[in-house]
């Protein structure tokens, strides 16, 4: 599967490296590239070391995807679903994405960044959906560490500052 | 002469007066002594302040007949207003006045009290670090931000007191018809992982809050080196130095050893139950202090069991009549007590998770000796504070020598006029959170906001969460007889059986109130004391009532809530001194 619209790469596309220089549109500089190198081939030594994306879609996606990487660092962002034309239906996760994604550079070797859609938003809004019930997730966006206890809740995500404490220390 | 030759003869003549002024200057510069050989000699400004402000710019100080013609105040200012004066000093190849410190403020330990008055002073825009660092138990125990109440005390202790009680609800619910077949049994990892798994969400949050108000926060062992400097140490050895204007030491304290063999190697503390990765097994809790008490309570609950040695009085310090009532309940709940007896060795006899451990303990009163087998050992002896290491000796700051507490005025000042102390090192004061958390607020808006309030050590409400809870608020009998003596004070108790416990038949005529009355005074109350379910929330209304006065014509007019536990404080009749009898039937 190639990118997404909006440049951002696939679910099971090559791990690519960070980059030191964090802009808004290294993301889809670092798809196409990723794009481009052949499936599988991409540097072996890029799967070994640096960070790499998921991107997934409801609970037991997310689920299923987690355990797959048990034993690695898990960092998941939980935003609403998005239309057609790419924009959730909650604007706190349209404000907060692309801050957490300037401070993805600062994420540690080996981890894994989750990013998961939950759902529709009559979805979330239901009180027991498998998120609230299994996760937790008292909001969205949360940003969280998976198996820890630490996570940023809506507008908390939206400071950089707490995105990077988050990201790199213990 | 010509003209022209005549003009520039005449201002050479008149530059001569600048001769003096050259040669002043020059030999400021060189040589002050010989400057003020000249009669008026340097301009009357602070030796100091000259030196500085020559040292701190190129300009020299220009004088000219005993008048300071140029200066550079100017550049005073402006170095003084500068964002960074280190840095341009730095640049100009000099070292900083020792003025300009790192921080504003940096609080020493990050527990209720630390955190308090950090988080206090960033809300004044202050400039605050805090230090935390948790040395490891012997056991290898070890926790994160938010100091002891968050980790090892009151917030995990609360939660298994809570399993505890709900054990025996399960046990009551029977006879309020619920009905399960399973006999019921309790997991320990299961509450274990629970409790850790909340208190690492608190850990996180004080990070979050600490690094969203901009206090800089360090896992490090900070120690004083010198004045007004503080050397911090991460667990991997790395030292850095800071400097700050004031210091607030909130260290804590740890819990105490016997110093008998075998006890860091085999016995465990507080730290390290809280987050045992094994069910304590057979347990002996070795102590009388409400942390021992409530601990072997909720042990035993857990359906444990459970022995207390105790060297010689339960709870000293709290009200006796109260004390020894908490310490039958345990008796008559299963909670074997072993009084007058000290733990001499402890060995073990097999290991394992729990392993084995053989106690032997010699009487205080006489040579018996007892040994017995458990797979635990818990101290709960008492609390040492954190104050022989952290280098005081070096800034001057006084300590008790023999119990390691820090005397402070009333201001929480130490003798060392810019460090203060908060929290359980202070010597006198009690060892609970929220005084060290009001200590701490009220002493950072003294420093910062100009407020003058100080901290009301009366009349601190506490809670003991033994089994039957125990809250007390102001004096207990002995002491307000002590005070007062006895023919001025009035005691008004009563036994009282809480509506839930009637049902299920559970004792009856141990739930008891009491309070002291000052004579001499309107009968105001000046000792609360409740032993029953709920004793804290009961309790801490009746703080407040106390804080405001409160008399007994005042309790009695109270209305009471009906069915409730506390209603019985409105209708207290029955005094000590008639020795009528107090036992109640139900409502």
């Amino acid at each position: 599967m190639e990118g997404q619209p909006d440049g951002r790469p696939g679910p099971h596309q090559a791990p690519f490296e960070p980059r030191p220089a964090a802009a808004g549109t290294a993301g889809s500089a670092r798809a196409t590239a990723a794009a481009r190198a052949a499936p599988g081939g991409a540097s072996a030594a890029a799967a070994a070391m640096g960070w790499e994306e998921r991107q997934v879609r409801g609970y037991p996606e997310f689920v299923r995807t987690a355990q797959s990487y048990h034993g690695r660092p898990i960092f998941a962002l939980f935003c609403g679903d998005k239309d057609a034309e790419g924009r959730s239906w909650c604007p706190d996760c349209v404000t907060a994405e692309p801050i957490v994604r300037k401070e993805l550079h600062n994420l540690p070797d080996d981890s894994v960044f989750i990013y998961c859609l939950v759902g529709d938003r009559a979805y979330w809004k239901d009180p027991n959906n498998e998120f609230r019930r299994n996760l937790k997730l008292t909001g969205v966006p949360t940003l969280l560490k998976y198996g820890t206890p630490q996570k940023l809740v809506e507008e908390e995500c939206f400071k950089s500052e707490l995105v990077r404490m988050l990201f790199t220390e213990d | 002469m010509l003209c022209s030759q005549k003009t520039s003869l005449l201002v050479l003549i008149r530059a001569t007066w600048l001769i003096p002024v050259w040669f002043t200057v020059n030999n400021y510069i060189r040589n002050e002594e010989w400057l003020k050989t000249f009669k008026g000699g340097a301009p009357k400004q602070r030796e100091g302040q000259r030196e500085a402000a020559a040292a701190a710019t190129s300009q020299p100080v220009v004088s000219a007949r005993e008048k300071q013609t140029g200066d550079h105040e100017r550049t005073l200012k402006a170095r003084k207003e500068e964002e960074n004066p280190q840095k341009t000093m730095e640049m100009n190849g000099l070292k900083p006045v020792p003025d300009s410190y790192d921080y504003d403020l940096i609080v020493i330990g990050g527990g209720s009290g630390g955190l308090a008055a950090a988080k206090e002073a960033a809300k004044y825009e202050k400039k605050v670090m805090v230090l935390d660092f948790v040395m490891p138990t012997p056991q290898g125990s070890s926790w994160g931000l938010g100091g002891t109440c968050v980790n090892v005390g009151c917030i995990p202790k609360k939660l298994m007191h809570q399993a505890a009680l709900l054990g025996q609800a399960l046990q009551d619910s029977r006879k309020f018809g619920w009905q399960f077949t399973e006999e019921v049994k309790h997991n320990w990892m299961t509450m274990t992982e629970s409790v850790q798994n909340y208190i690492g969400s608190l850990n996180w949050g004080y990070r979050v809050a600490l690094r969203d108000k901009k206090v800089t926060y360090e896992n490090a062992y900070g120690q004083f080196v010198g004045p007004h400097t503080i050397k911090a140490t991460n667990k991997k050895g790395v030292e850095k130095l800071y400097t700050a204007e004031r210091f607030i030491i909130a260290t804590g304290e740890r819990p105490r050893y016997l110093g008998i063999p075998g006890d860091k190697e085999y016995c465990i503390s507080s730290d390290d139950l809280f987050s045992l990765p094994y069910c304590p097994g057979r347990t002996l809790v070795v102590g009388a202090s409400y942390v021992a008490l409530e601990c072997a309570g909720f042990l035993a609950g857990l359906g444990l069991d459970v022995t207390v040695m105790v060297r010689s009085i339960l709870l000293r310090g709290f009200d006796q009549d109260m004390a020894n009532r908490i310490g039958e309940y345990m008796t008559e709940h299963g909670v074997k007590f072993i009084r007058e007896f000290v733990p001499i060795k402890v060995e073990r006899v097999k290991e394992g998770a729990p392993g084995i451990l053989k106690v032997t303990a010699k009487s205080t009163t006489g040579n018996q000796i007892i040994e017995a087998e458990y797979n635990t050992v818990l101290l709960a002896i008492g609390r040492d504070p954190c104050t022989r290491k952290i280098g005081l000796d070096k800034v001057g700051v006084n300590i008790n020598e023999r119990t390691g507490k820090i005397p402070v005025n009333d201001e929480e000042q130490t003798n060392v006029p810019y460090i203060y102390a908060i929290g359980d090192i202070l010597q006198d004061k009690l060892e609970l959170t929220p005084v060290a958390i009001q200590a701490g607020r009220l002493l950072v808006q003294r420093l910062y906001a100009g407020a003058t309030a100080k901290c009301d050590y009366v009349n601190v409400p506490t809670t003991v969460f033994t089994p039957l809870e125990y809250g007390a608020c102001g004096y207990s009998e002995e002491t307000a007889v002590e005070k007062f003596g006895e023919e001025n004070i009035e005691v008004y108790h009563s036994h009282f059986w809480p509506l839930e416990w009637t049902v299920p038949s559970r004792d009856n005529n141990k739930c008891y109130a009491k309070i002291i009355c000052n004579i001499q005074d309107n009968e105001r109350v000046i000792g609360f004391h409740v032993l029953g379910p709920n004793a804290g929330e009961v309790t801490q209304g009746f703080a407040a009532a106390i804080k405001c006065g409160l008399t007994k014509e005042q309790l009695d007019s109270t209305v009471g809530i009906h069915p409730v536990c506390a209603e019985v404080f409105t209708t207290l009749s029955v005094t000590k001194r008639s020795g009528e009898s107090t036992t109640v039937s139900g409502c």
